[in-house]
C-alpha cells in the first residue's frame, strides 16, 4: 500500500527537455513526505505525476511507472484518480469551484459529483470539516474567505472524497505566518485522523520540520537528497541546492561559524 | 513608539540620501472603502528620504491600503498625503508614478507584453524615456534581478518566482526615488529572496527610500531600519527592529498575530537584550563570551 | 430547543435547504419560467391592448405580493432609454401614418404613430417585467439545481454557475490590473489619446490571467471527480409540488393555445 514512483521521467507535451528524470520515491499511508527544491526544479510536475494527473489530465510523456496501491496510474480513469489521491495547489481561489453558495456545499461538491446518496454526502462533509477544524465556516460564502481559510476549505473539499493520499503543491506559499500555521496544523491533524499519506511541496522548511517524516530535495528534475526530515534539513548542501534551511538550523550554523561554543542552553533557546 | 523615534533612528542612513528623493508623509489619513470598512484610521507618519521601512501586520490591517495611498491609487477620505511637503491630491497617478514606484504582490496582474524587455520598458516609456536611455534602463534593471539573459523570453515561460522578479525589474527601470514593494519575498524560493534583498540593498545605497510590506519577519529584521506595525488601520508600533522585536513589544506583536524572528526569541531567552537578527545574536553571544 | 439540522454535525443544514418565503418566491423555478414564457407570448401575440394590459396587471400584482416592485422599477428605468427611443421612432416615423398631431417643420408626429408606439413600448415593458420578475425572485443556484434535476448536464450547470460568479471576480481582477498599470505610469486620467493607448496593457492581463487559470482550475475540478459518470447528487433542490406542476402545465398549454390561435388567425 503506497504511492511508488519507479524510475519516473516526465516531459511536457512540446517541451524539449524532460522536467523529471529517473525519480524513485515511495509514500506510505500515515507518513508525511516533504519535497523541497529551487523553483523550476520539477516540484509541481512531481505532484502531478505522483497523483496520476500527469499524464492523465495534462498529457505529456511519462517514462517509468507510477503505482498507486499497485495500480498503474495510466490505467486509472481521471475521476477515479481523485478517489485515490487528493490534489491541492497554492492558489486557494482556483481550487474552489466558485459555483456554490456556502462552504458546506463547496465541500460537498466532490461527493455530489460521485452521485453518493444525500445522507452520505452530508456525513462526509461534516467529517471533512471536522478533520480540518473548520466546521464553523460551514455557512460562509466561499468567495469571502481569507487566503488561509480558503486553503482549509479546499483541503476539506479534497478530504471529503476520502483519498488515501494527499498531494499538496506549496499550500502555504501565499499565506502569512498565521495562515501557514493554521494549514500546517490542519494537515497534521488530517493525517492523524484519516491515516492519509501526504506529499507536500514546500519552500518553508520550517513547515517541513514541523510535520514531515521524510524529505527529498529536487534539483533539475532529479532527487538530490533524500532521507529523514531531521537528516535532510540539517544537510549542509541545502543552501547550494537553493533551499533555505529551517530557522533553527540556520541560526545554529551562524553561531557556530562565528566561533561561539555551542551548548544545550543555546539549543533550548532556539527550539 | 513614536514616528519621531523611527525617523531619528534612520537619520544616520539619510546622510547619503539622493538630493532628489522627497520625504513622504501621511497626515491624519483615514480611508473608508465604499462598503464601509475603515481600512486606515487617522494614520500619521513621516518617512524621510533614504529610509528603509517595513510595514507589517496581519491580513486586513490596512497594509495594502497604506501602500496604495503612497502613489495615489487611493486617495484619503480624510487627511492628506504629502510628497516633499506638497499635497499629492492634485497630482494624477501617472505623475506620481514617476516619483513612487509600487511593485505589486501578484506579478500576473500586470504582464501583457510578449517579451520580457518590452514588459520592463513599459514603465519608463510611460515616463517619457526613449531610445538608448530606455534600452540601458531595461538592461540594468534585468541584470539587477538576475534576468539579464532573458530579454527576448516570453514572460509566461518564466516560472512564478522569476515573473515576480520581472515585475520588480519593471518598477526598478522607472528609477523612482521612492520604491514601495508589496510582499516581495512571498512565493519566492531561496535564490529569489536573495535577489530581492540585493535589490533592496542596492536601492538603499543609491539613496532611495524603500518601503516594503512583508510578513517575512526575518527579511524585515535583516533588511530594514524601521518597522511599522499596523493593526485595524492604526499604527501600533513604530521603531527600529531592536525596539519592535524587543521583549517589551511582544504582547503588542502577538495581539496582531505576528511572531518576532527566532533570533529575537532566542536572544530574549538568553537574556542578551534585543537581538532581532542572527548577526545581532551572534555579536551579543560573542560579547558575553568575552566579557 | 435547537432544531437538529442547525447543530453542526447533524444533517443537512438549514442554510442549504432553506426555501425563500412568500407564495411566488417559493414557486418552483421552472414553473416561474413557464409562467414568464406565457406572459411574454401573451404580451406579443395577443393583438391590441387586452393582452398587454393583462400581463402588466399580472406581473405588477405578483411583484407587489413578492415585494420586488422597487427592483422592477430600477430595471424599468434602465431600459427606458431604449424604450424611449422606440417610442420616438414610432411617433415620428411610422410608415403610412397620415394623422399628424402637429407640425414642427419637417417633423410631424402622428396619432397612429403615438398609439402604435405606446403599444410597442407597453409590450416591451411587459416582456422585460415578466423576465425581471423571475430574475429578482429566483436564486441562480435554485434555478440551476431545478434544471439539473430535470436532466441538465453537470457541465452546463457548472458553466452557467461559474459564468455568473465570474463577473464580479473578473471585475475585481480588472481593477487590480488597472491599479498595477497605473502604478507604472499608464495614464487613465488624462487626455483621450493617451488613454486609448492603454487598451492592450489593460486587456491583455485579464485575458492571460484567465487563460493561465484555466489549467489549474481544470485540474482542481478533476481532483474533485468532476468527470465522474452518472448523475450528480443535488443537495439543494427546490420542491416541485402538485400546484407547481399544475401551474406549469397550464402555462405551457396556454402558451401553445395562444400561438396556435394566432397562427390560425383566430385572434383577429
Amino acid at each position: 500500500m503506497a504511492i511508488e514512483l519507479l524510475a519516473v521521467g516526465y516531459r511536457y507535451a512540446g517541451a524539449s527537455r524532460a522536467t523529471l528524470r529517473s525519480i524513485n520515491l515511495r509514500l506510505e499511508p500515515g507518513r508525511v513526505l516533504g519535497v523541497a527544491g529551487a523553483n523550476e526544479s520539477g516540484k509541481t510536475t512531481l505532484c502531478l505525476a505522483a497523483s496520476g494527473f500527469a499524464p492523465g489530465v495534462v498529457g505529456g510523456h511519462l517514462d517509468g511507472t507510477v503505482l498507486i496501491d499497485e495500480l498503474d496510474t495510466r490505467a486509472i480513469s481521471t475521476h477515479a484518480l481523485a478517489l485515490h489521491c487528493g490534489l491541492l495547489f497554492q492558489n486557494a481561489a482556483t481550487q474552489l469551484s466558485n459555483t456554490t453558495a456556502t462552504v458546506f456545499e463547496e465541500v460537498g461538491f466532490g461527493p455530489c459529483n460521485l452521485g453518493l446518496p444525500v445522507d452520505e454526502v452530508v456525513e462526509r462533509v461534516w467529517w471533512a470539516l471536522g478533520a480540518v477544524g473548520v466546521a464553523d465556516l460551514a455557512p460562509r460564502d466561499p468567495d469571502r474567505l481569507s487566503g488561509g481559510q480558503g486553503q482549509l476549505v479546499a483541503l476539506a473539499s479534497v478530504l471529503a472524497l476520502r483519498p488515501r493520499y494527499l498531494v499538496l503543491d506549496e499550500p502555504t506559499s501565499q499565506l502569512d505566518p498565521a495562515g501557514t500555521a493554521l494549514v500546517a496544523d490542519a494537515l497534521a491533524r488530517a493525517a492523524a485522523e484519516t491515516g492519509a499519506g501526504i506529499l507536500i511541496v514546500e519552500h518553508k522548511t520550517d513547515v517541513l520540520a514541523r510535520i514531515a517524516d521524510e524529505v527529498i530535495v529536487l534539483a533539475e528534475g532529479s532527487v538530490a537528497l533524500a532521507g529523514s526530515a531531521a537528516e535532510v534539513l540539517s544537510d549542509p548542501r541545502l543552501q547550494v541546492l537553493g533551499v533555505e534551511p529551517p530557522a533553527r538550523i540556520r541560526l545554529e550554523r551562524e553561531v557556530r561559524a562565528a566561533g561561539i561554543g555551542w551548548s544545550s542552553t543555546l539549543a533550548e533557546a532556539i527550539a | 513608539m513614536r514616528s519621531q523615534a523611527g525617523a531619528a533612528a534612520s537619520a544616520g542612513a539619510a546622510g547619503s540620501a539622493g538630493s532628489g528623493t522627497p520625504s513622504i508623509e501621511l497626515d491624519g489619513v483615514s480611508f473608508v472603502y465604499p462598503d464601509g470598512t475603515k481600512a486606515l484610521d487617522a494614520v500619521s507618519l513621516r518617512i524621510d528620504p533614504g529610509e528603509l521601512v517595513a510595514v507589517v501586520g496581519q491580513n486586513g490591517s490596512g497594509k495594502s491600503t497604506f501602500a496604495r495611498h503612497l502613489n495615489g491609487l487611493l486617495r484619503p477620505t480624510s487627511g492628506r498625503v504629502l510628497l516633499g511637503g506638497a499635497d499629492t491630491r492634485p497630482l494624477h497617478v501617472a505623475r506620481l508614478a514617476g516619483l513612487v514606484g509600487l511593485a505589486f504582490q501578484n506579478p500576473d496582474r500586470q504582464l501583457f507584453a510578449g517579451g520580457v524587455s518590452a514588459e520592463v520598458a513599459f514603465g519608463p516609456r510611460n515616463l517619457g524615456v526613449r531610445g538608448a536611455a530606455l534600452d540601458e534602463r531595461v538592461k540594468v534593471a534585468l541584470v539587477a534581478v538576475g534576468l539579464g539573459g532573458e530579454g527576448a523570453s516570453n514572460p509566461y515561460d518564466l516560472g512564478y518566482s522569476r515573473r515576480k522578479l520581472l515585475s520588480l525589474a519593471s518598477v526598478l527601470a522607472m528609477r523612482t526615488p521612492i520604491l514601495v514593494l508589496d510582499e516581495p519575498t512571498t512565493g519566492q524560493d531561496a535564490r529569489g529572496s536573495a535577489r530581492v534583498r540585493a535589490v533592496v540593498a542596492a536601492a538603499a545605497d543609491e539613496g532611495r527610500t524603500v518601503i516594503s510590506i512583508s510578513h517575512d519577519m526575518r527579511f524585515v529584521a535583516e533588511c530594514f531600519r524601521r518597522v511599522v506595525v499596523l493593526r485595524a488601520g492604526r499604527v501600533v508600533l513604530d521603531g527600529p527592529p531592536e525596539a519592535v522585536f524587543g521583549e517589551e513589544a511582544w504582547p503588542e506583536l502577538r495581539a496582531t498575530f505576528l511572531e518576532p524572528p527566532l533570533a529575537a526569541l532566542a536572544g530574549a531567552r538568553l537574556h542578551l537584550g534585543s537581538t532581532p537578527t542572527s548577526a545581532a545574536l551572534t555579536a551579543a553571544l560573542a560579547r558575553r563570551a568575552q566579557g | 430547543m435547537i432544531a437538529a439540522t442547525e447543530v453542526p454535525g447533524w444533517g443537512l443544514p438549514e442554510y442549504v435547504v432553506r426555501r425563500p418565503g412568500g407564495l411566488y418566491r417559493s414557486t418552483n423555478p421552472s414553473t416561474k419560467l413557464a409562467i414568464a414564457a406565457l406572459e411574454v407570448v401573451a404580451a406579443f401575440a395577443v393583438p391590441g391592448w387586452p393582452g398587454v394590459l393583462a400581463v402588466f396587471a399580472a406581473v405588477l400584482a405578483t411583484a407587489a405580493a413578492a415585494r420586488c416592485l422597487r427592483g422592477l422599477a430600477v430595471i424599468g428605468l434602465a431600459t427606458s432609454p431604449i424604450v424611449g427611443s422606440i417610442l420616438l421612432i414610432n411617433l415620428f416615423l411610422l410608415p403610412g401614418a397620415a394623422d399628424p398631431i402637429a407640425r414642427f417643420g419637417p417633423l410631424a408626429p402622428t396619432w397612429s404613430g403615438l398609439w402604435f408606439g405606446l403599444q410597442t413600448v407597453a409590450r416591451l415593458f411587459a416582456f422585460s417585467a415578466a423576465i425581471a420578475l423571475v430574475y429578482l425572485t429566483t436564486a441562480i443556484d435554485d434555478l440551476l439545481a431545478d434544471l439539473a434535476r430535470r436532466g441538465l448536464g453537470r457541465r452546463a450547470v457548472f458553466v452557467v454557475g461559474a459564468a455568473v460568479q465570474m463577473v464580479p471576480r473578473t471585475i475585481e481582477r480588472a481593477s487590480e490590473i488597472v491599479d498595477a498599470q497605473r502604478a507604472r505610469g499608464l495614464d487613465t486620467e488624462g487626455r483621450f489619446w493617451r488613454r486609448a493607448r492603454g487598451v492592450v496593457p489593460l486587456a491583455a492581463p485579464v485575458v492571460f490571467g484567465a487563460l493561465t487559470e484555466v489549467e489549474e482550475r481544470t485540474l482542481a475540478l478533476e481532483a474533485r471527480a468532476f468527470s465522474a459518470p452518472g448523475r450528480q447528487t443535488l443537495l439543494r433542490v427546490p420542491p416541485d409540488t402538485i400546484v407547481d406542476r399544475v401551474l406549469r402545465w397550464a402555462a405551457v398549454i396556454g402558451l401553445v393555445a395562444i400561438v396556435g390561435l394566432r397562427a390560425a388567425g383566430r385572434l383577429g
